[in-house]
C-alpha cells in the first residue's frame, strides 16, 4: 500500500513515522546525489547524462501524476517537454532572454495549453483520452516542424548561456547538481500532495470515479488539475534536458518519449512517489552501461517490461517489499 | 424544509425507445426508513440514479432535501447531504478501511496543498477533526478493529458495512442504500440491518433490495415498482400482499 495516509497530527504515532520516513527518504536522496556528483567527477560525459537523467526522472514524475494519479496513459505528455524545451531556446535565440527565463515562460504557456487541452479530453477516459492525448502532441509536431520560430525541421541550436543564476550548466558537474536539487523538490512538492486534499481526491478518482462522486468530489475538475499540475513539471523536463542535448528538434515531441517515460514509471513503480524516478535512472544508466546500440534498447526493455508486469506488477519495489515481508515472516517463525 | 425528504411527482425517463420510468410519484417524510421494491428491471435503479442527481429525469419533478436534483451536477447533490451505495463498486478496493474513510473526508476537509507541505493550522485541523470522526464512525459501523486491513481482503458483509462507514463520513441527511444485503449470508444481513437501524437516527434512509426479510424487518414504508411505474405504496406487509405485487412476482404473463 502506498503512503496516501501521510499525516495524522502531530502526536499521533502515525503521521509521526510517515513525515520521519519521508525526511529520510529526502536525506537519502541528497546524500545519493551528492555521490553521485562527487564520484563521477571526472568523468564531464557521465555527469552531463546524469543531469539529464534527472531532467527525464522529473518528466516520467510528471508522467505518473497521470499514471499512478488518475490511472490514465498521457501518451501526448511529451507535447509539455517540447513546450518546455522550445521555451527557452526560443527565449534565448529570439528574444535575448535569459535561459531561467525561458524555462520559467515554457512552464507557464505549458499550464496554460493544458487548461483547454484537458478541457476537451479528459471527459474522456482510457483508451480514448490516451489516443486524443497523442493526436494533439503530434499536432503540436507538426506545428514545430512548419514554424519558422521553431527552426523549422532543423530546429534550434547554438545557445547563448544555459545557466540558472550563478549556476552554468554547462559545467556538468553544476548541471547534475542542478538538476538533481530540482529533481528533489519536485518529489518533495508531489509527496506532499499526495498526502493532500487534492491528492486523496485524485486518488479516489483513480480507484472508483462513481464513488468519488457520489462523495462530493468534482471528478471532471480534479482530473483538470492534475493535468495542469503535471503540465509545467512536464516542461521543466524539457528545459533541462538542453544543456545535455544543445538541440531542440521536433523530435522532442515525439510520442516515444512519453513511452520511455510510462516504461520508467511501470519499471520503477506508479504507486510510489519515487518510483519513476528510480525507473528513470534504472532507464538511462543501464542502456549506457551495457553499451548497448539503441535497437537493442528496445528489445532489452521490452523484455524487462513484461519481466516487471509479470513478477511485480506493481514495479521493482514490489519485489524489494515481498523480500523484505518473507524476511521478517521468517524472523517471526525463528522466534520461540 | 417540508417535512419531505423526498418529494418526487410524475417523474420520467426515456433512453432512446425505451421508457425506463412512466411517471412515477415517491414521498418520503423525513427520517423514515423507506423501501424501493420491484423486479429486476423495474426501474428501481433509474429511479435511484434520479433521487441522487447521478440521471436527470426527462420529465416530472424530483426534489431531495428540498434541492432540485435534476438541475445540479452529481457531486453538489452528495456534497447537500444525499449519500448512497453502490450495488458492486461500493469502496475504494486498493486502500485500507482507514484511507477509504480518509477519501471519503473530502468535503469535510479545507487545507490546500500549501497548508499540506506547511503542517498549517488548517491542515492539523482537518486531521483532527478528521480523527475524531473516523473513530466514530469506525467503532459505529464495527470496523475499529480492521482499520488498517486492505478493502478488497475483507469479507463479503465487511465491505458492505465499509461501503456505509464511507458514506457517514459525510453525515448524510439522507442515505440511498442499493441492494445492501445482496448475497450476504443470515448473520451478515442481521448484522447489517441492526446496523441501518443504528445509523437511521436523525437521517431518512431509502433502501433498493429484493431480500423482503430485511425490507419488512426495516421499512416503515416500500413503494413497489414493476415495469418502470409504481404498483403501490404501503407498509411492506400490505404491499406485498397486494394482488398486483403477487402477479408481478410470480409471473402471470410467460412471455413477460
Amino acid at each position: 500500500m502506498t503512503d496516501i495516509t501521510t499525516g495524522a497530527p502531530a502526536g499521533r504515532a502515525r503521521g509521526g513515522s510517515a513525515s520521519l520516513k519521508g525526511a529520510g527518504l529526502l536525506a537519502l536522496g541528497i546524500a545519493a546525489a551528492l555521490a553521485a556528483g562527487f564520484g563521477l567527477g571526472g568523468d564531464p560525459f557521465l555527469l552531463n547524462l546524469a543531469g539529464y537523467t534527472c531532467g527525464f526522472a522529473i518528466f516520467a514524475l510528471s508522467v505518473n501524476v497521470m499514471l499512478g494519479g488518475l490511472g490514465e496513459v498521457p501518451l501526448g505528455h511529451c507535447m509539455f517537454y517540447g513546450i518546455g524545451a522550445y521555451a527557452p531556446a526560443m527565449a534565448m535565440n529570439h528574444a535575448g532572454l535569459p535561459y531561467e527565463a525561458g524555462a520559467v515562460i515554457g512552464m507557464v504557456v505549458a499550464a496554460l495549453i493544458a487548461a483547454p487541452i484537458g478541457w476537451l479530453t479528459l471527459h474522456l477516459t482510457g483508451a480514448y483520452f490516451s489516443i486524443v492525448s497523442w493526436g494533439l502532441s503530434g499536432v503540436a509536431m507538426v506545428t514545430a516542424l512548419n514554424l519558422d520560430v521553431t527552426g523549422g525541421p532543423l530546429g534550434l541550436f547554438g545557445f547563448s548561456r544555459l545557466a540558472v543564476g550563478p549556476f552554468d550548466l554547462s559545467r556538468p558537474q553544476t548541471y547534475f547538481f542542478v538538476a538533481a536539487a530540482i529533481l528533489l523538490a519536485v518529489l518533495v512538492v508531489l509527496y506532499h500532495i499526495r498526502g493532500s486534499r487534492f491528492g486523496r481526491a485524485m486518488e479516489a478518482i483513480r480507484q472508483g470515479p462513481h464513488l468519488a462522486r457520489s462523495l462530493g468530489i468534482d471528478v471532471f475538475r480534479e482530473r483538470l488539475k492534475a493535468l495542469v499540475l503535471s503540465a509545467p513539471i512536464a516542461a521543466l523536463a524539457g528545459a533541462l534536458s538542453l544543456p545535455y542535448t544543445q538541440i531542440v528538434t521536433p523530435e522532442v515531441m515525439s510520442v516515444l518519449r512519453t513511452v520511455d517515460a510510462l516504461l520508467a514509471a511501470l519499471i520503477g513503480g506508479v504507486g510510489l512517489i519515487f518510483g519513476p524516478a528510480v525507473g528513470a535512472v534504472i532507464f538511462t544508466i543501464l542502456p549506457q552501461f551495457l553499451d548497448l546500440d539503441p535497437n537493442v534498447k528496445v528489445l532489452v526493455f521490452s523484455l524487462l517490461i513484461i519481466l516487471v508486469m509479470v513478477a511485480a506488477p506493481g514495479g521493482l519495489h514490489q519485489l524489494w517489499k515481498a523480500a523484505a515481508a518473507r524476511l521478517s515472516h521468517a524472523r517471526r517463525e525463528d522466534a520461540p | 424544509m417540508t417535512g419531505w425528504a423526498v418529494e418526487a411527482a410524475g417523474v420520467e425517463k426515456r433512453y432512446g425507445g425505451v421508457t425506463a420510468l412512466k411517471g412515477v410519484d415517491l414521498r418520503i417524510p423525513e427520517g423514515a426508513i423507506h423501501g424501493l421494491i420491484g423486479p429486476n428491471g423495474a426501474g428501481k435503479s433509474t429511479l435511484f440514479d434520479i433521487l441522487c442527481g447521478i440521471t436527470k429525469p426527462s420529465g416530472g419533478r424530483v426534489s431531495v432535501l428540498g434541492m432540485d436534483v435534476a438541475a445540479l451536477p452529481a457531486h453538489h447533490v452528495a456534497r447537500r447531504g444525499v449519500g448512497r451505495t453502490f450495488q458492486r463498486t461500493a469502496t475504494f478496493r486498493d486502500a485500507t478501511v482507514r484511507e477509504n474513510l480518509l477519501f471519503a473526508s473530502y468535503g469535510r476537509m479545507r487545507h490546500s496543498v500549501l497548508q499540506r507541505m506547511a503542517r498549517a493550522r488548517a491542515w492539523r485541523e482537518d486531521m483532527a477533526a478528521f480523527e475524531t470522526r473516523a473513530d466514530a464512525v469506525l467503532e459505529t459501523c464495527g470496523l475499529a478493529p480492521l482499520s488498517d486491513q486492505p478493502a478488497a481482503a475483507l469479507a463479503y458483509g465487511t465491505q458492505r458495512r465499509l461501503a456505509v462507514a464511507v458514506m457517514l463520513m459525510n453525515d448524510p441527511k439522507i442515505l440511498f442504500l442499493d441492494e445492501p444485503v445482496a448475497g450476504m449470508n443470515d448473520a451478515e444481513t442481521a448484522e447489517f440491518i441492526a446496523l441501518v437501524r443504528d445509523i437511521a437516527r436523525g437521517r431518512t434512509i431509502v433502501i433498493v433490495e429484493h431480500d423482503m426479510a430485511a425490507i419488512g424487518a426495516l421499512c416503515s414504508e416500500v413503494l413497489v415498482m414493476v415495469d418502470g411505474a409504481q404498483v403501490v405504496s404501503d407498509t411492506p406487509e400490505r404491499a406485498l400482499a397486494h394482488p398486483d405485487v403477487v402477479a408481478a412476482y410470480l409471473g402471470t404473463d410467460a412471455d413477460d
